[in-house]
């Protein structure tokens, strides 16, 4: 038999957007399994220094705009140096997005296309980088959106960002052969700050559509990342959406 | 070039009505909805408005959003050009 052993859940895992909403939801999840997390955004939020503070040796944090690629470089290197060598990524960081493809300038699709897709592929290079030149082997997990499979009026960057980054996936996991395991998790709509556009009225009509008859929430979202980054369920190339069934 | 008058934007809209057979009422005041002038059509209407001023209007939902009256639409159009 050629089978290769399993790959071994997460030891040190880099979180982008970690500060707050789902991310931080992530950070606080993956401390709790025992395991180091190296977290950034633009800015660190108390919440995020309160975890740094309250383990000083298994947090790294740092003040990082995932669009400065020299800096995120830096991130990861210090991170090693901080925490241990990285075998897992949450590409979590985003920017929304509530504006008509029309009226929305080339600059403004060009910044959402950065950050919510090159970035992230770059920031993955980085880290299986790290994975590869040490002959290690590890787990990504892309944060996606269920808008990469269904139409959002006023998504339009953001979902193709979306949708890019799920192609990306399927193709890393084959590429990864046997050393890095690379899904997706795709929610429906939750509450955090980037949702926060969304008024009462959209959020009564989006609960009352969803199957199972409440909205997502974070709390939801969390046990299927960390299934991805600790167990041994074989699952590759895969996106899991977590929409209460609105998509179906 | 410069930016357009509420009297030449109020024009544009009554085109922008009259292609779908609607008539541009007399108020201001009168309700977009009952009017059935709806968020494309402000689109469009934002769109005729570069064409003639040679600048681009950008603008997301939520300020979209707001727009409820005749009077929010010559407002907003007004807001945008002077942005
Ligand atoms: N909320 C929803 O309804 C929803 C639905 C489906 C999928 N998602 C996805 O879920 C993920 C988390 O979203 P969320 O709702 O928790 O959003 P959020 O509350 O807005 O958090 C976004 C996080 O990303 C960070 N971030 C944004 N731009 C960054 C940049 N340039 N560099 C570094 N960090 C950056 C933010 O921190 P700073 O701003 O300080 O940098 C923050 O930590 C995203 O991938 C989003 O697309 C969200």
């Amino acid at each position: 038999m050629s089978d290769l052993p399993p790959i071994g859940p997460a030891s040190v895992v880099v979180v982008s957007g970690g500060s707050r909403g789902l991310g931080l939801a992530i950070v606080t999840d993956v401390l709790d399994r025992g395991a180091k997390v190296a977290a950034f955004a633009r800015t660190i939020t108390p919440e995020l220094q309160q975890l740094a503070d309250a383990h000083p040796d298994r947090v790294l944090v740092a003040s990082v705009d995932v669009n400065d690629h020299k800096a995120l470089t830096a991130f990861i290197k210090d991170a090693e140096a901080a925490l241990g060598p990285i075998d897992a990524l949450v590409n979590n960081a985003a920017v929304g997005q509530d504006a008509m493809h029309i009226h929305m300038s080339p600059q403004q699709i060009g910044d959402i296309i950065a950050t919510n897709l090159t970035s992230p592929l770059v920031l993955t290079r980085a880290v299986l980088r790290r994975i590869m030149a040490r002959g290690g082997r590890g787990r990504v997990v892309m944060v996606t959106s269920v808008c990469a499979q269904r139409g959002y009026s006023g998504l339009v960057a953001y979902s193709a960002t979306k949708g890019g980054l799920d192609s990306a996936m399927r193709t890393l996991a084959r590429e990864m052969h046997g050393r890095v395991l690379v899904n997706s998790v795709a929610p429906g709509f939750f509450a955090s700050e980037m949702s926060s556009v969304l008024g009462d009225q959209q959020l009564e009509t989006i609960a009352r559509r969803t199957p199972s008859g409440r909205m997502v929430e974070p709390d939801n979202i969390v046990p299927v990342v960390r299934t991805l980054l600790f167990e041994d369920t074989n699952l590759n190339g895969q996106v899991i959406t977590i929409d209460g069934g609105s998509s179906i | 070039m410069s930016a357009l008058s509420r009297d030449q934007i109020r024009t544009m809209m009554a085109e922008v009505l009259a292609a779908q057979g609607k008539e541009m009422p007399a108020e201001d005041t009168a309700n977009l909805e009952e009017l059935g002038f709806r968020s494309l059509d402000f689109s469009e209407l934002a769109l005729r408005v570069e064409d003639e001023t040679g600048e681009e209007l950008n603008f997301d939902a939520p300020g979209l959003r707001q727009i409820q009256t005749v009077a929010d639409v010559l407002d907003f159009l007004e807001q945008l050009q002077a942005a």
